[in-house]
């Protein structure tokens, strides 16, 4: 039983770290798991309608929670929701993690 | 139905392209937005991830989102407090300023 409780620990820490280095996503990984979303987004980033939003250079851990969102239908989108359905988490960390580090969004300063 | 949509697509379209000079001047209703969303690595929290960046954002996805939070089918406590409160120039005002900022560069 100790040692039981001792596994469930050592699991749960690693789940844990897990959970921590999560975001950490590669951006070329996520170039190659971007190709269907430069249909609407666009090859740069930059959206091809108005009523797509730039992605290029947004915060990785917004485009992450969103994804996410999207993902559990927390936020219903008929556009987004079959092309979020069968990511993973490294996917998603991927794919914001390639956005992110493109050109694009600034924070207007005051 | 669809007509409809369509040609409020079209009117909205035309507003949001005659509107460049007082998208220079900063509307007043946007001081609100910048208290967040004009810091830079300013977090949400409970859940916690960095609040947007609008600067160069698309009007028209800026006005879409204003108007789900207000409506609530895009779920966020604190957007709709603040979404809820807008009239429709204000939110149109308030996408236009926003892409107005601009964008980084493209290095290609």
């Amino acid at each position: 039983m100790k040692i039981a409780n001792r596994s469930i620990l050592a699991v749960t820490a690693a789940g844990l770290l897990l959970v921590g280095t999560a975001q950490a996503g590669d951006p070329e990984l996520g170039r190659t798991k971007a190709a269907p979303c430069a249909a609407c987004h666009g090859e740069d980033g930059m959206g091809t309608a108005p009523n797509f939003p730039v992605l290029a250079g947004q915060y990785a851990g917004y485009l992450v929670h969103v994804l996410k969102q999207y993902r559990s239908g927390e936020r219903e989108n008929a556009l987004m929701a079959p092309w979020v359905a069968e990511l993973s988490d490294a996917d998603i960390a991927d794919l914001a993690a390639y956005y992110a580090a493109m050109q694009g969004l600034v924070v207007p300063e005051l | 139905m669809r007509l409809r949509a369509v040609l409020t697509g079209v009117a909205l379209g035309a507003s949001l392209t005659v509107s460049p000079a007082f998208a220079s001047e900063r509307p007043a209703a946007v001081e609100t937005c910048l208290g967040c969303h004009g810091i830079k690595g300013y977090k949400n929290v409970y859940p916690t991830f960095p609040v947007p960046k609008l600067g160069g954002q698309s009007a028209q996805y800026i006005l879409d989102a204003l108007r789900a939070y207000a409506e609530n089918t895009r779920p966020h406590s604190t957007m709709h407090a603040n979404a809820v409160t807008l009239s429709e120039e204000q939110k149109q005002a308030i996408a236009a300023w926003f892409e107005a900022q601009g964008r980084e560069e493209q290095d290609q």
